[in-house]
């Protein structure tokens, strides 16, 4: 069989499926071919993207296109059900540290109408409530809660307030308001210490004062007797710290994982594919278990392609940084169509990238990761941390991707850009992407061609004056990124697949 | 003498002027600035307004208040401009203290992380120049604030509602009363209304002649800049015995807002108000990309069991002809 790596339409994913079967490809229950989705579940954008054509990546979606289930399946056994609102990978390490007890992301409901194209009516029901098209698309989620028709409605809702974004806190009101109680807990805006204050470091390396850690750790307790009540179990921290571990486990591999992608010097795994790679890290999609073996089967097929050779668009394709998740799933694949790919992150999530402490009392070292989340400190800080990962995945171009509607969206995309542009002179771009963007596809193709286009004149020029092998090409030996490493490959860490 | 300004109502004027500073709460007047932020797709008019006035201070500009800003105080009860805090900062404009001002409210690690603030609010005043107050000296500031704002109060029914909204800005930027006009005579009885959202602009003050000229009256100003945000008066025994405390609670305590979570003791509140003024109709302003109080506007027009109508205040100066026209409307309903 063809092992070559390559994008698929969802016709081309059904021959495809039939060979791999033919072939003797083994999946776990949740298994079956891609187009299932759309005709079951009526998931009709997956008909306007492009998938990779591994068995890990076709694991990977059906393992997320199937969450739903897993979730009703969890109910139907007995197992408690928490939504962990607001919370990017906090509450479900804890939640999944006890045997009966299945945590989930109801904000994941965004992306609904986009897997949907909006024929789920989640925005109408949103809509009907008063939150309205001003708001994050998160507010599908209402609606979802409404009807009951995604997801079974879990037995606690918790929700993390304070420096968060406020249409994610104005609409966990509005569903409080409907009748679903909620168990909100305090973030403090991350603050520098003050002279003489005590600090302590979070993981990521941010300094915060002692106190903060403190009271954010005294929230999570507070968390915690709730879950340990629904669960009727106490959460004992030898408990806690085994679970801190396996979420470790995800970390570690989702870790590898990107810094395999972002520093192959042929692309190994798409970028829409790493998107919901990430998103695995928030919650584990209902199975943390599972979540360990899908990042692993990909990782296994990422070595393999690197080792031999083999990848996914243009040699010389344009290395850029993403900021932001989309609410269309399309964008991902409009980037390449351009010319470029994905060379780091930041999904407003890097927090549950890192590993938790464990060598920390469990319940401090949950609060530090906590406090660590991108989103409640400045932009100025995540703008940092973006910078450092710029550089240390050499990307040659910046795109900020705004949330339409979302609070924060408002001011930091110019502050994360002019620190870019300041620091590292890289081109960059906003673009503002809605949960279906087929009316705007062209202009976001025109922006995203401009943006290619302007890295790769940079590359030239830098490439003319610095690179000692002559003008930039697929064969230049120090690789694309050129511009940014006058050097070698190996002494700023710009990729050479040695694995 | 330093003067600090803010436009949050859970800063504790007392806790800055006990400190030897002078606290300006003000409501701003550039909307039109566009600097350091201009008017873009997402960007809440007030906020835009607060940091544009607030750098126009800096080298020495006075701003439309008259006095000279010498830092300035912003608080988290909205992620906009929790998010001005930085904008400021990178201006270089002023000084700026973000100060953390919970949203949940119910938990002892809420007011632990209250209290904690002003306290490091209290280390940021002394780092401007101002001196850590003696227990008698807050209690003393605290005394004068609270007949004040009970001097406010009382003066409700002879002042109308322009006034009495005028009337508290002033003593929020000044720190003085002055409630010298008296109630207009109308010829008939007007319709009484609840004004509820966030905060006013002093251009946006027309709104209570249009909504006189139609035939209402505001008897309950619900706003951010209203009486809604006056905090409790203070318990004079506890004052006695810890004044720092009694403030804290006065303010974290009792002041409803949409942001607060569980957002209960707003309505609370309201429940309470808009039956002991009577009211008959609810007018329900916010800024367009204000989300807090966009989302309860439904809610509220559920839960009230009376009239409300929305209004939605841009980057415009002044109540425009749409939004008198339809308050307009809105009283002959209600007439």
């Amino acid at each position: 069989m063809n092992e070559v790596p390559q994008q698929l339409t969802l016709d081309e994913w059904d021959a495809r499926y039939a060979a791999l079967l033919s072939a003797g490809m083994r999946e776990p229950g949740y298994g079956g071919p891609l187009r299932r989705h759309v005709i079951v579940d009526g998931d009709l954008r997956l008909g306007t993207l492009r998938f990779d054509n591994s068995p890990a990546a076709l694991r990977l979606w059906n393992f997320l296109l199937s969450e739903e289930d897993r979730l009703h399946e969890a109910r139907a056994a007995g197992r408690k059900i928490v939504g962990t609102m607001k919370d990017l990978g906090t509450v479900p390490v804890m939640a999944y540290s006890l045997p009966n007890v299945v945590a989930f992301y109801p904000d994941g409901a965004w992306w609904i109408p986009c897997v949907m194209q909006l024929r789920d009516g989640l925005f109408g029901i949103a809509n009907s409530l008063g939150i309205d098209e001003s708001f994050c698309p998160v507010r599908a989620m209402l609606g979802a809660f409404v009807t009951g028709a995604h997801f079974p409605v879990p037995d606690l809702l918790t929700c993390s307030v304070g420096a968060t974004c406020d249409d994610f806190s104005a609409i966990a009101q509005r569903l409080a308001g409907l009748g679903y109680p909620i168990v909100w807990w305090e973030m403090p805006a991350r603050r520098e210490a003050d002279f003489g204050e005590r600090a302590v470091c979070l993981p990521g390396g941010l300094l915060v004062p002692r106190e903060q850690v403190g009271f954010v750790k005294s929230e999570l307790e507070r968390v915690k007797e709730a879950v340990e009540d629904l669960a009727g179990a106490k959460l004992d921290p030898a408990a806690l710290l085994a679970g801190i571990k396996a979420a470790n486990e995800v970390r570690r591999r989702l870790a590898e994982l990107r810094r395999l992608v972002f520093t192959a010097r042929l692309c190994p795994l798409p970028a829409l594919e790493m998107l919901i790679a990430e998103m695995l890290a928030i919650h584990f999609c209902s199975d943390r278990d599972e979540t360990i073996a899908v990042l692993q089967e990909l990782i296994v097929e990422v070595r393999k392609r690197i080792a031999a050779g083999q990848g996914l668009l243009s040699r010389d394709a344009v290395r850029v940084f993403w900021v932001n998740p989309v609410a269309d799933l399309r964008v991902m694949n409009l980037l390449e169509e351009c010319g470029g790919r994905v060379c780091g992150t930041d999904y407003m999530f890097c927090h549950a990238l890192d590993e938790i402490p464990e060598d920390l009392p469990p319940m401090e070292a949950l609060a530090r990761m906590a406090l660590a989340d991108p989103m409640v400190g400045s932009a100025g800080e995540r703008a940092e941390r973006i910078c450092r990962d710029v550089r240390l995945f050499n990307a040659e171009a910046l795109v900020v991707s705004r949330i339409p509607g979302a609070s924060h969206c408002a001011t930091e995309g110019e502050i994360i850009r002019e620190r870019v542009r300041v620091e590292l002179g890289i081109p960059t771009l906003e673009i503002e992407v809605p949960p279906v963007c087929d009316a705007m596809l062209p202009t976001l193709r025109s922006r995203l061609d401009a943006l290619i286009e302007t890295a790769r004149e940079r590359r030239r020029l830098a490439g003319a004056l610095i690179c000692p092998t002559g003008p930039m090409g697929p064969t230049c030996p120090t690789g694309p990124s050129c511009p940014t490493n006058q050097s070698t490959g190996e002494a700023t860490g710009v990729p050479t697949d040695r694995e | 003498m330093t003067t600090i300004v803010y436009s949050c109502p859970f800063v504790p004027a007392e806790w800055i002027a006990a400190h030897g500073v002078r606290p300006m709460r003000i409501l701003p007047h550039a909307i039109g600035g566009a600097q350091p932020v201009g008017a873009a797709i997402g960007v809440c008019p007030y906020a835009r307004a607060f940091v544009n006035e607030v750098c126009s201070a800096s080298g020495g500009d006075r701003l439309a208040t008259g006095l000279t800003a010498d830092a300035v105080v912003v608080t988290t009860t909205c992620d906009q401009m929790r998010r001005t805090a930085e904008r400021i900062a990178a201006a270089g404009c002023l000084p700026v203290f973000l100060m953390h001002v919970p949203t949940t409210w119910q938990t002892v690690t809420a007011q632990k992380i209250y209290i904690s603030e002003l306290k490091r609010l209290g280390r940021f005043l002394v780092r401007l120049g101002g001196q850590a107050p003696a227990k008698g000296k807050l209690a003393d500031v605290m005394r004068e604030q609270d007949s004040a704002r009970a001097a406010l109060r009382a003066a409700r029914g002879h002042l109308s509602a322009r006034q009495f909204s005028a009337a508290l800005a002033d003593f929020h930027r000044t720190g003085r009363t002055d409630c010298q006009s008296v109630l207009p005579q109308t010829g008939c009885q007007p319709v009484p209304l609840a004004l509820v959202g966030g905060p006013l602009l002093p251009q946006h003050f027309d709104i209570f002649d249009r909504i006189e000229a139609a035939g209402g009256q505001v008897v309950l100003d619900a706003t951010e800049s209203g009486e809604r945000t006056l905090p409790a008066p203070f318990d004079r025994r506890a004052l006695n015995d810890d004044p720092f405390l009694t403030l804290a609670d006065a303010y974290f305590g009792s002041i409803p807002d949409a942001f607060r979570r569980p957002n209960t003791m707003l309505y609370t509140w309201l429940k309470r108000e808009l039956a002991a003024h009577g009211v008959r109709g609810i007018i329900f302003r916010h800024y367009v990309w204000c989300d807090t109080w966009r989302a309860e506007a439904q809610r509220m027009k559920e839960w009230a069991g009376l009239p409300l109508l929305l209004i939605e205040a841009g980057d415009e100066e002044t109540i425009n002809g749409h939004a008198a026209s339809r308050i307009q409307s809105f009283l002959e309903m209600l007439k």
